[in-house]
């Protein structure tokens, strides 16, 4: 299956934001939007069971001058064990035009055993946007014993501000390699989280970024529960460290999660914090 | 007329001599996200090191490290500044943790004003500065230095060792880096320096033969997914204890 999610977020004269172009195609469909503190919130929804071997998808998404777009999905993505040997594969392109905003906010990504499948994200961020770029990488279906079962996951980034690159990450992970291992040493059903932030706003003294606040969520027991791994700090479920990226204004979040219900907190904890730090408070995501 | 068998003596102790642990570097002052990781009771003694030399390290230099230093050596063995230049600008955008970023560049701009010296000692080097008008430009490290360049390490050795074939390069940056993470150990784990030579020597065991591969043949699609090393050092750098800058 050939499919593809196109939308461009155009700002009003009013300030608000809209959808001023959309195309989609089969498996991706979108449902309406709506806003909520100050943003367009905007879910890209798979209405079918997930992708498959072969299956090309397109996702891109522009941000123009000025607007405020969040972006999520409302289900997890599934990706499907390959029949045939080949690879699903999707590219994502986001743009966020000069003065304009990009959250970007999946939920878990879920590769099933004997999945194959590429990802290329590539993101063009202008000098003054916002970007939060989320991912959450899981170990697979857990609850149905599967766990790192899958066959290769390409995943390859680059996210550029201005004219500059600032952050690139080439990752290819199967359980045939040491790939995982550094996975497995955190938890051995580790969920990976990252998030990209560009913020040109919360680089200075008077709006400092949020390092200890997001830092300490991985000195609690972020949500309690089974036996700490070897290794793992008394009661911490979560290792989690941020920095600065080498441009001004930007940061790195990542966080290896023991399951998946201190990926869901740190998540959304982490969403809360830096939407503080921005002044803020997170737009609804429409799901409860 | 150039004689072989000099010029590999002079490549092999200029070799020697870069590739020293006595070498000014600085290298002895990082662990490279290592002291986090046995802070955190991640990697907590001899064995634990070595599954994570071979596990994680080994790995990273052939799918990432080496194949990116054979690209910058061509650059530097051809003297174009341009694509050098380009190639530690990229190398800025693959270090996520501000710590190992920091720590590169530390390293390879020290490198690199010891190269710049040191070359001017050189036979080379030197008659070709006073061989009288026209003068000729800079050596390529002088030229260097001068650009603004990041200057990370892998993009300094490369520089460093352009003369010499890129097989020879990628072993070198190989060794340094395992033996980096062996010595630093030392004072983390309980480990002696013969275990820590019998460790590198292993290692070294592991990825000299394949390095030939990487080196001489750089594959396309690079990079290697290390989130535990780049967390241990995102968090390293807020330690309220530290022996290590890095």
């Amino acid at each position: 299956m050939k499919g593809h999610f196109h939308i461009t977020c155009t700002r009003k004269a009013n300030g608000s934001s809209y959808l001023r172009r959309q195309s989609f195609a089969a498996p991706l469909h979108l449902s309406k939007p709506h806003e909520d503190a100050g943003a367009l919130v905007v879910n890209m929804v798979s209405p079918t069971a997930g992708v498959f071997d072969d299956d090309e998808i397109d996702i891109r998404a522009r941000v123009e001058a000025g607007a405020r777009l969040v972006l999520t999905t409302p289900s997890s993505s599934r990706i499907y064990r390959s029949r045939n040997g080949g690879y699903g594969a999707v590219r994502q392109a986001f743009t966020v035009e000069a003065g304009g905003f990009l959250e970007f906010y999946p939920e878990p990504f879920i590769p099933h055993a004997g999945a194959r499948y590429r990802q290329t994200n590539t993101i063009a961020v202008a000098s003054d946007a916002t970007l939060l770029y989320f991912e959450w990488l899981t170990p697979g279906r857990t609850a149905s014993g599967e766990v790192f079962e899958y066959a290769e996951l390409q995943w390859d980034t680059d996210i550029a501000v201005g004219e500059k690159l600032l952050l690139r990450e080439r990752h290819k992970l199967t359980p045939h390699d040491t790939s995982l291992a550094s996975l497995r040493l955190a938890w051995p059903q580790a969920h990976y989280l990252s998030c990209c932030v560009v913020c040109p706003q919360i680089s200075g003294a008077t709006m400092p970024f949020p390092l200890a606040e997001i830092e300490a969520l991985g000195e609690g027991g972020e949500s309690g529960g089974q036996g700490v791994p070897d290794g793992a700090r008394p009661g911490s479920r979560v290792y989690i460290g941020c920095g600065p990226l080498a441009l001004p204004g930007s940061w790195s979040i990542k966080a290896l999660c023991a399951d998946s219900l201190a990926a869901r907190a740190t998540m959304g904890s982490l969403r809360g914090i830096l939407y503080a730090a921005m002044g803020g408070a997170p737009p609804f995501l429409g799901r409860f | 007329m150039a004689d072989p068998l000099h010029d590999s003596a002079v490549s092999l102790a200029w070799l020697l001599q870069v590739n020293d642990s006595q070498f000014p570097s600085g290298a002895y002052a990082h662990s490279m996200g290592l002291e986090e990781l046995t802070q955190r009771g991640l990697i907590r003694h001899a064995e634990g090191l070595e599954a994570f030399l071979h596990q994680q390290v080994i790995p990273s230099l052939l799918a990432f490290e080496l194949p990116f230093l054979a690209r910058a050596h061509d650059a530097a063995r051809r003297e174009d500044l341009r694509a050098l230049h380009a190639l530690d600008d990229e190398l800025e955008a693959w270090k996520i943790a501000a710590e190992l970023r920091q720590a590169s560049r530390q390293l390879g701009s020290r490198r690199l004003a010891l190269v710049h010296k040191l070359e001017h000692v050189t036979p080379g080097e030197e008659s070709s500065r006073t061989s009288g008008p026209p003068s000729p430009p800079p050596p390529f490290p002088t030229r260097y230095a001068a650009a603004g360049a990041p200057c990370h390490h892998l993009i300094i050795c490369a520089l460093e060792l352009r003369r010499l074939p890129a097989v020879a390069a990628a072993t070198a940056f190989a060794h340094q880096t395992l033996s980096g993470y062996c010595i630093a150990a030392m004072k983390l784990i309980r480990m002696g320096q013969e275990r820590c030579q019998l460790m590198i020597r292993r290692a070294m065991v592991e990825v000299a033969p394949r390095i030939a591969a990487v080196a001489e043949d750089s594959p396309a699609r690079i990079g290697w997914f290390n989130p535990l090393l780049e967390i241990a050092s995102m968090r390293h750098a807020r330690a309220h204890e530290r022996l290590f800058i890095s």
